[in-house]
């Protein structure tokens, strides 16, 4: 006999989750129907089980919780933690991005380096490059996305050593194939700019959905556009893809380098540059993914979300207003 | 921690990023003569390298004028230069002077000049 049983659901933050839940209860032999509500937070199922719903939560619990979510009879008390973490987060964000902008502005990072661009300046300059306003920009897309992915529960290491491993690979040969032509490719201020305000939309909506904002007001995107992000999420091309697309995101850094290796006059010397410049910042980029992961998956993983949340909200207001005044929209506003 | 703490400790790292961000901004940065004229023709020199310097210049109206941007050992984004209003956009050498033409400049026309970013600008402005 069928019955219908109305189940508590934690740990829904996106429409995503709809999806991923119902596909996992929907595969159990005891779950005839099964569907989500993420405005109640509720989950609607039909089964033939004659098991108590306390342990029909339970079981089903086991499926769903290495996804993060948990069923339960009844409504967990969870709202005022979360609003409790909100306030601890935005402190802690704060205080990351005014290091951040502080060390901008200290100078320190400003050192002039002198010479001809050999490789071993590449390699420097890049690590430079990692903690300098570019941070704001490619460190900010890294973090977000990974925050995200590993928020999904996406395979995110796996993700991650592709999308670095990407990075490096598409830098390298691209850097040779400036050396090798001599001629300009992706140095065009106005296509870096577009990119760099597409980039620091991605980090506000990502920013905004972390700190759990766009999830309680459910301004959710349609979830036409987050089937697609799923789907996407899951491609191995995507983060290959996206490391890729950082050789061309604006970074003073970055454009420095390719021109430098488009002068180098050989596939080899702008190859060596390049690939220098990128590992140079490996460390810093490594650590945000690789550190988002290891977060999301301890006991501060709230915490982790939401600060990187109002982290990630700071650098993409500074990217967005930054790509405006680049391309003549907006007067400067700040000038660190 | 109780949520009135929190907020005292937000309040307290806005204030004290922000004292550091406003007394570090302003802080009038003392006249510099960077204008000169040669030969009929006005120079402006801009120093590019982990921002511009100085941020605001003062030239002439009226006569040819050129812009020496300079730069020694930069890669920041302050090589990235961009000036809009005479459709100037080039990376400049990490070391070395680049010479911008900017015409004659038409009195309360400013100049402005920003980095691919746009987190650096200049203004030179025309009287």
């Amino acid at each position: 006999m069928l019955k219908k049983h109305t189940f508590h659901v934690a740990g829904t933050h996106c429409a995503s989750c709809k999806i991923l839940i119902e596909d996992v209860l929907g595969e159990q032999s005891l779950v005839k129907s099964v569907e989500v509500n993420l405005r109640k937070e509720t989950v609607l199922l039909e089964t033939e089980s004659e098991e108590t719903p306390e342990e029909i939560a339970k079981i089903l619990t086991e499926k769903i919780k290495p996804n993060g979510y948990t069923l339960s009879v009844e409504k967990t008390v969870s709202e005022n933690i979360k609003y409790d973490v909100i306030w601890k987060a935005i402190p802690v964000g704060l205080f990351f991005l005014g290091l951040f902008f502080l060390l901008q502005k200290s100078g320190i990072l400003n050192l002039g380096i002198g010479g001809t661009t050999t490789p071993l300046t590449g390699f420097v300059v890049g690590l430079i490059a990692s903690v300098s306003s570019c941070l704001a920009v490619v460190g900010g897309l890294v973090l977000s996305l990974s925050a995200k992915v590993s928020q999904d529960n996406v395979s995110d290491k796996k993700n991650f050593i592709l999308f670095h491993a990407g990075r490096l690979v598409s830098f390298a040969v691209l850097g040779g194939i400036l050396g090798a032509l001599g001629q300009a490719i992706g140095i065009n201020f106005t296509f870096t700019s577009i990119l760099g305000i597409i980039a620091s939309i991605v980090m506000l909506v990502l920013g905004l959905n972390l700190t759990g904002v766009l999830s309680k007001n459910h301004i959710t995107l349609p979830s036409g556009i987050f089937n697609f992000f799923r789907k996407i999420e899951h491609k191995t091309f995507t983060p290959l893809a996206i490391g890729f697309g950082t050789f061309f995101l604006p970074c003073g850094f970055t454009q420095s380098m390719q021109v430098a290796a488009l002068s180098s006059g050989s596939f080899v010397s702008g190859f060596l540059i390049m690939s220098a410049f990128a590992l140079g910042t490996l460390p810093m980029l490594a650590l945000l993914s690789f550190g988002s992961a290891s977060f999301a998956h301890g006991k501060h993983a709230p915490l982790f979300f939401k600060s990187a949340g109002i982290v990630v909200i700071g650098l993409g207001l500074f990217a967005l207003l930054g790509g405006l005044v680049a391309l003549g929209i907006i007067n400067p506003l700040f000038n660190i | 921690m109780n949520k009135t703490s929190l907020i005292a400790i937000t309040i307290l790292i806005l204030g004290v990023f922000g004292f550091v961000f406003i007394m570090g901004s302003s802080g009038n940065p003392a006249v510099v003569k960077n204008v000169e004229v040669k030969d009929g023709i006005q120079y402006v020199n801009i120093d590019a390298g982990g921002g511009y310097s100085p941020k605001v210049s003062l030239a002439k109206a009226g006569i040819p004028t050129k812009l020496i941007v300079k730069t020694s050992g930069s890669f920041d984004c302050s090589s990235l230069l961009s000036i809009r209003s005479v459709g100037f956009e080039k990376v400049l050498p990490p070391t070395g002077e680049t010479e911008v033409d900017v015409g004659v400049p038409v009195a309360g026309v400013p100049l402005r000049g920003v980095c691919s970013m746009g987190m650096y600008s200049f203004l030179v402005n025309f009287e």
